[in-house]
């Protein structure tokens, strides 16, 4: 258990680090912009450093911010949903629907401003197939919606193979960009952010249920959870926010799977320290990766979801390595 | 302090009646030893009357309310159930783990207090987990597990605790702890313990009444020093039985 002044700290520094992520991010890029220049490009948007930050690296980065958080967030959920370490967002195919519509969107050379409503349309398309399928006439069964997802996904994977195949060589790198996450035409609707914070707040209320869901379905119900109703909010919630972050960035990979693990690996499981910590260095992390992502091989870019594995994979060794020595 | 009944209530398993029309009174003050072979529905009898599965037929009465009509949080507040296995798939404190025993009396943006706190920390030294608060729960023994497991139940407070094999995995000193344990929580807090237990005495030593299911849908209940002799023991578990007088009553061992 984390003292609350511990909690506050925490808490404190990774919202302080959030913002200076987001400061840097915007600070640099094929563009550098020494400290001064930069406080001039905030004073000033008008600018030619002003447009830049404000326009460009601003939205970009808080998309990635949000992004981060959304997929943190989510995969901490699926993980007690599932009651399973690897489960990660997309391992019950709502990114699969998002990323079939949107590839089909690309192929038929629909308008890019288009494709999150279609990402989203595709992701709640595979929610509602996952849903009524998993669900049946008996009660809660985890394995069931596992297997639902999983398959479901499959068939995702399978469809968005066959689009790869035959769509124009042209856009298929585009499609291919989508398909690893990128943030390059990356904004921030308002509605996302709001999602965010209304299913965190939400989240948060119900953190000791989810303490205590951890523990295992008859374990919550003999401690007094509904967990009929509690476990399919959770897959909605999980799915929602999943759906949220695809549709803004494509399929992001790792954050989701392994920021919930590292934060485990710092913070503990009591999800009322968890989630929060999760979703704030969810956001740090994501935005740190785009900022790598833009910078290394500048003026190239490269897909975020790229450098997220090529740096969470260290990190997340060294700390389970450091994790299991301290026991 | 409440007490819980079944009205003709119908154990079945994989479509076969386990148990037949049970009706039982479980009072304040007592401690029930459930008897029987392996597979009889003992664990079946103890889910439904906790709310976990329904019966075939029949209700279980919290007071004079049907539990399947409570809501589950109040019920988690009255009746509680030491699960046979606990497996922990993720990390935890023990000490938190202990905690979530106070989940059902505590609203939903409510922390747990000081007195919740003092709660755990004294269930975990009367289960002799004490100075394990830090502990990770996925390095514990079974035999620590375990004890966890019945600490948390204490912590929960419920007046009626269902146990489905407390005993599993302990060492001696710590099958004869938890049973004193449990038979003080029924003696001086007035709660209602029912056991599942395969020790007959263990059962014989501990329990005040006996529950007896054959497994043809037949059942005896009574108090212990009625229930228990060679005759219906060999009945029940279909083996000869040797009774053995010791210093503090008569004990049973398989014969031969």
């Amino acid at each position: 258990m984390m003292p609350t002044a511990h909690r506050r700290l925490l808490f404190i520094s990774l919202v302080i680090l959030s913002l200076a992520g987001i400061a840097m991010a915007t600070a640099s890029g094929s563009v550098i912009l020494e400290w001064k220049q930069w406080l001039m490009a905030l004073s000033s948007p008008q600018s030619e450093h002003g447009e830049l930050v404000w326009r460009l690296r601003m939205p970009r980065a808080l998309a990635a911010w949000t992004v981060g958080a959304l997929l943190s967030l989510s995969g901490c959920l699926m993980q007690v949903l599932l009651r399973n370490p690897l489960a990660d967002p997309y391992i019950l195919g709502v990114s699969g629907g998002a990323s079939f519509a949107t590839l089909l969107g690309m192929t038929l050379g629909v308008a890019a401003g288009m494709l999150p409503a279609l990402a989203w349309t595709g992701s709640l398309v595979s929610i509602v197939i996952v849903f009524s399928l998993a669900r049946g006439e008996g009660p809660w069964s985890g394995t069931r919606l596992l297997l639902t997802g999983v398959v479901t996904a499959s068939g995702w994977a399978a469809l968005i193979s066959l689009l790869l195949t035959l769509g124009p060589d042209g856009s298929l790198r585009g499609m291919l960009f989508w398909l690893i996450g990128d943030l390059s035409y990356a904004r921030v609707p308002i509605w996302a952010v709001t999602t965010l914070a209304l299913i965190f707040v939400v989240c948060l209320g119900m953190a000791r249920s989810l303490n205590v869901l951890a523990m295992g379905e008859t374990t919550a119900r003999l401690l007094g959870e509904p967990t009929q109703k509690l476990l399919w909010l959770v897959y909605l919630l999980a799915s929602i926010l999943t759906a949220t972050a695809v549709s803004i960035a494509g399929n992001i990979g790792f954050v989701g799977l392994i920021v919930p693990h590292l934060m485990r690996l710092l913070v503990g499981s009591d999800h009322r320290t968890l989630l929060p910590a999760a979703a704030l260095f969810g956001g740090l992390f994501l935005v740190l990766s785009d900022t790598l992502a833009r910078t290394v091989l500048a003026p190239r870019q490269l897909p975020v979801g790229v450098v997220t594995a090529l740096l969470g994979v260290p990190l997340f060794l060294l700390l389970l390595n450091r994790a299991k020595v301290r026991q | 302090m409440t007490d819980l009944s079944c009205d003709g209530l119908d154990v079945r398993i994989a479509g076969i009646n386990v148990v037949d029309n049970l009706e039982l009174k479980l009072e304040p003050g007592q401690f029930w030893g459930l008897l029987g072979p392996n597979g009889i529905g003992k664990t079946t009898l103890l889910k439904c009357l906790s709310g976990i599965s329904e019966p075939a037929a029949g209700r279980v009465l919290l007071e004079k309310r049907d539990i399947s009509e409570l809501p589950r949080r109040l019920l988690a507040r009255h009746v509680g159930m030491l699960q046979q296995h606990t497996v922990y798939v993720f990390d935890s404190r023990v000490l938190q783990t202990a905690l979530t025993g106070r989940h059902p009396h505590l609203g939903y943006w409510d922390r747990e207090g000081p007195e919740d706190l003092q709660k755990a920390v004294d269930a975990l030294q009367a289960v002799g987990l004490e100075g394990f608060s830090e502990r990770s729960v996925t390095g514990l023994s079974g035999g620590e597990a375990r004890r966890l497991a019945f600490a948390t139940l204490l912590v929960q407070e419920p007046d009626i605790l269902l146990l489905d094999e407390p005993t599993n995995h302990l060492d001696l000193r710590h099958q004869v702890q938890i049973m004193k344990m449990i038979r003080e929580q029924t003696r001086e807090c007035g709660r209602t313990a029912l056991a599942a237990l395969h020790d007959i005495n263990l059962a014989a030593r501990f329990c005040s009444h006996i529950l007896m299911l054959f497994g043809d849908g037949e059942w005896c209940a009574g108090p212990g020093e009625d229930m228990l002799d060679e005759s219906s023991l060999e009945r029940l578990y279909r083996c000869p039985v040797e009774q053995v007088q010791s210093r503090n009553g008569p004990r049973y061992y398989p014969a031969g």
